[in-house]
């Protein structure tokens, strides 16, 4: 059997408020600098908010090859394209613009059809200049074939829509918003013939115009409310001063954490966003150990100063804090390292997030309770009756 | 606070034998699973369709279109019904989606106008004044109108996408609009979208009362104009008496022919006359409602556009007294008699059903065509290599994680503490399965990432209670003393500490959709659970520990 190693016991008590004024110029000069990089370099956003086409394709043979591809998919005329290694040398992630629902998709649509359905098919813009598709058939088709046939382009159709009996052609009814909904598929299934020669498709994603807008204004309120929920809860348990402390730290760290996706150009996507909702929930997990610490020595030593006192409290935590941000640490190393493609922007995040978020419970949360003058006649006394119960028993 | 009665350790061990054998399917090899009883097997977590591989579609249903047309079948019938009353008018406009607006040249005939009007359909909201009527839905017929067509939307998928019952997919409503529909196991979306696209068959067709008239002896030949097919209701009793056989038809590869079935297994069949008096997508509507005398009986009312309408117009006045045979997909649904002649587009189908029957019927009735067109607004498809290298990934994580982990904790804390906070965190993890299984929530590749996260902070509330149970002894406490100290003053911050995580977990389960509910559901279980099993367990296990050892010093 082994003896306990104390891992961060230290036998030097820091003067961690002592550095108060370096920490804060170099927090609010590194949040400056986050809010600028997401104001004016952005956000790269992922297709879950921006809407867009992601493909993951593995070269058949051999390493992907970029260039060829970039080339290969660029010229089907499906606007902006950004290619990226995922992973391993032979995978690799296509990355397609929103599609607008312009004529260039339904030519897409009769190349599409041409290969999947056969030559002489025809697809072109209805003519009341609304979202409308006019198909034509080299030969006259029945209800079945036209359903086979518009199956293939990726439409889902209403039956009532096509024509009745055999005829080589159907006007398919669409608004404006529908085809560009529609084109999303056509330009998948563009990609797919352009590159499945070479390359097997292992997955696709696409969102449309309409689900991206909406994930972007409910992501924001999500975040929004996350914060909101989080400080209430705090406020509802200690003074004010604590809340407004814990609801500083927890900005900082969300608002850096967004600095980090705009550095590192990570992917901005669904489950980045989980990532900094965890961070803000994390966040304050190290603050109110700390604060509660505080809290009980400032009842304990009521004639000490605020800086000793939270001095005092942060060396008295110190090794919980190091500890506790250490195991969680490690669980998200390990995702970092082993956790595959997909979750890399999200583990990274988080990483950052850990990191911070013990960082700013110590400079930024308690430093702002020094700004905010916490003096002890200010705690609430019906925390003090129960703590006399307590100690009673 | 150490000394804890027997029933609470009792409990504790109670709770987490449970979640144990909750969690025990997950765990076991499939070897042995299929020695157990199938319901104890069966309840296990499910794969997300991206560790799963399949294909995932978000589908709008465009209702806008869908209740404009109504409503312009609508004004037609109200033009026709004022101009029977003799309600001069200027014109009847449709506002789309949502209203019909009458202007009448005298408004003195208003009150007859309107009175007009509510018999066509009693729901709507009259407003508007002077010569103008304003009819609309209200917002309850509005959301009930929506709901009627989503769900028949989803039925019709249903029959379509899984017309084998071996695909098992996942259809279901999303918001006002919306429907998910999540099938496991496939990766060519052509496939499925042609699913989509296809049409059930509906079509009437007459009896052949001639050769109905010899009963249960249907001749070997029939005449060429007529062929048999199975009812409904005899398909069903064959699935009950010869469940073998019907399953036999299911999975026929090309598919059996009415007249096959019925001459091979002889459910009850019916001949009918092959030519289709008219077809399903000229159908509108139908409903299950009651009749107007006569007692109120449930019956089935019925729709037909213009077109459909004439045939059967025509159809009936020629064959009162005669059956008309509706057939889906190749069984015989209903066949009333007529009765009259049933001009107008619309009729009724009488007949002794009960009010879950006409319901049935109605809806099969309709399944013919999709009532809105639905847009893919969203889809994802992930081939099952994908999703086992997502597994890969996932589990490799999770395990080094959880080892790295519990050697810094055994480091830490030594055998005797860290063992027991290691425990624990194992015993946290069982819960989160235990959990997501009662739940019936699947694992997604976030999920994975949420339960190394929870591997990380389940442990932290051990770390909280540790450390202060080694200040409690470098203040010279009891051994006992410290422990019980430690767990009592650390409680108030590991709580604040899970509760504020699980704020963030709880909002983003709220807002998510897909695969990152997959990491909130598995994120808040393991933090709600960890508050279990690192404190109320590990307490136990440290009183238990403390009685029988009775350390002098804390090795901590």
């Amino acid at each position: 059997m082994w003896k306990p190693v104390h891992l961060f016991a230290f036998k030097k008590k820091f003067d961690f408020l002592g550095q108060r004024k370096v920490a804060l110029i170099v927090s609010t000069l590194i949040n400056i600098v986050a809010i600028l990089g997401v104001a004016f370099v952005g956000l790269n956003f992922g297709i879950d908010f921006k809407g867009g086409i992601a493909i993951q394709a593995r070269a058949k043979q051999g390493v992907a090859q970029l260039d060829t591809l970039r080339s290969t998919v660029g010229a089907l005329g499906v606007g902006e394209v950004s290619l990226q290694e995922f992973g391993e040398a032979s995978t690799v992630l296509i990355r397609i613009q929103r599609q607008d629902g312009g004529p260039q998709c339904v030519a897409g649509a009769q190349r599409v059809l041409q290969k999947r359905a056969g030559a002489g098919w025809q697809a072109k813009p209805g003519a009341g200049g609304t979202g409308d598709v006019e198909l034509t058939a080299p030969a006259a088709l029945d209800g079945a074939g036209w359903r086979d046939a518009v199956s293939r382009v990726g439409l889902t159709i209403l039956e009532r829509q096509l024509p009745r009996g055999a005829t080589n052609t159907a006007k398919v009814d669409m608004t404006p918003e529908q085809r560009a909904e529609w084109c999303q598929q056509v330009a998948i299934k563009q990609v797919e013939d352009a590159i499945g020669a070479n390359y097997e498709i292992r997955g696709t994603e696409s969102v449309g115009p309409k689900v991206g807008d909406e994930l972007m204004v409910s992501g924001i309120w999500a975040v929004l409310a996350t914060m909101a929920a989080i400080v209430i809860y705090v406020w509802f348990r200690y003074e004010w001063q604590f809340g407004v402390g814990a609801l500083i730290a927890m900005v900082h760290d969300v608002l850096t954490t967004l600095g980090i996706f705009v550095l590192l150009q990570l992917d901005f996507s669904l489950t980045a966003l989980a990532a900094v909702l965890t961070i803000a929930g994390y966040s304050i997990n190290d603050t109110v150990v700390i604060f509660d610490r505080v809290r009980e020595n400032m009842r304990r030593y009521k004639k000490l100063g605020l800086i000793e006192l939270l001095n005092l409290s942060l060396n008295e935590t110190l090794s919980r804090t190091l500890m506790t941000s250490g195991t969680v640490f490690v669980a998200v190393g390990a995702l970092v390292l082993f956790g595959g493609p997909v979750l890399y922007s999200f583990s990274v995040a988080m990483l950052w997030g850990v990191i911070v978020g013990t960082y700013s419970s110590v400079w930024i949360a308690c430093a702002a309770l020094v700004y905010l003058k916490l003096r002890p006649d200010q705690l609430r006394p019906v925390e003090e009756q129960e703590k006399a119960e307590k100690a009673k028993t | 606070m150490l000394n804890l009665p027997r029933w609470q350790t009792i409990v504790i061990i109670a709770i987490t034998v449970v979640s144990g054998l909750f969690a025990l399917p997950n765990l076991l090899p499939s070897k042995v699973l299929d020695v157990l009883p199938h319901w104890y097997s069966q309840s296990r977590i499910g794969l997300g369709l991206d560790l799963r591989g399949g294909a995932h579609f978000l589908l709008e249903a465009d209702l806008r279109s869908v209740l404009t047309e109504r409503l312009t079948n609508l004004s037609d019938s109200v033009r026709s019904e004022l101009r029977k009353q003799q309600v001069t008018f200027k014109d009847v406009n449709v506002e789309p989606g949502r209203a019909l607006v009458i202007s009448l040249r005298d408004e003195a005939q208003r009150a007859k106008a309107i009175e007009a009007i509510r018999i066509l359909d009693p729901t709507l909201v009259v407003s508007g004044s002077g010569d103008t009527i304003r009819l609309a839905y209200s917002d309850a017929e509005l959301f009930r109108r929506k709901k009627e067509v989503i769900d028949q939307s989803i039925e019709i998928l249903r029959r379509r996408v899984d017309e084998t019952g071996t695909l098992e997919p996942t259809i279901t409503r999303q918001g006002d609009e919306r429907i998910l529909l999540q099938v496991p196991g496939i990766k060519d979306t052509t496939d499925l979208k042609r699913k989509i696209n296809q049409t059930a068959k509906l079509t009437f067709h007459l009896v052949n009362e001639d050769v109905a008239a010899a009963g249960a002896n249907i001749p070997a030949t029939l005449p060429p104009t007529t062929f048999l097919a199975p009812t409904r209701e005899g398909m069903q009793d064959l699935r009950r008496s010869n469940p073998k056989a019907w399953e036999d038809i299911q999975a026929a590869n090309p598919r059996m022919s009415p007249e096959q079935i019925c001459r091979r297994y002889q459910p009850q069949c019916l001949p009918v006359l092959k030519r289709v008096v008219v077809g399903g997508e000229d159908l509108d509507d139908s409903k299950a409602t009651f009749e107007q005398q006569q007692g109120g009986r449930p019956i089935i009312s019925f729709t037909f556009n213009s077109a459909g309408g004439r045939a059967f117009c025509a159809a009936t006045r020629a064959n009162i007294g005669k059956r008309l045979a509706i057939q889906l997909d190749g069984e015989i649904i209903s066949a009333p008699v007529v009765q009259s002649a049933i001009c107008g587009g619309s009729g009724i189908i009488t007949g002794t059903f009960t009010t879950q029957q006409t319901q049935e019927q109605a809806l099969l009735l309709r399944s013919g065509a999709l009532p809105a067109t639905l847009t893919i607004i969203q889809e994802s498809t992930v081939g099952a290599d994908l999703g086992a290298d997502a597994i890969r990934a996932g589990t490799v994580a999770a395990i080094v994680g959880t080892v790295l982990v519990a050697l810094v904790m055994f480091v830490a804390y030594g055998p005797v503490f860290g063992g027991f906070a290691n425990l624990a965190m194992l015993v946290n993890l069982l819960m989160v399965f235990a959990g997501m299984s009662i739940l019936g929530a699947s694992l997604t590749l976030p999920g994975m990432a949420g339960l190394v996260l929870t591997v990380g902070m389940a442990v932290d509330s051990n770390v909280l209670i540790y450390e202060r149970v080694r200040e409690e002894k470098a203040l010279g406490r009891s051994a006992f003393s410290s422990i019980a100290t430690g767990y009592e003053r650390a409680m108030s911050a590991i709580i604040d500490a899970n509760l504020t995580t699980l704020i963030a977990a709880v909002l983003l389960f709220g807002f998510g959709s897909g695969p990152i509910r997959g990491f909130a559901t598995t994120l808040s279980l393991g933090l709600l659970t960890s508050m279990f099993s690192s404190t109320i367990f590990t307490r136990m296990l440290l009183s238990v520990w403390v009685r029988w050892r009775r350390p002098t010093e804390l090795l901590i």
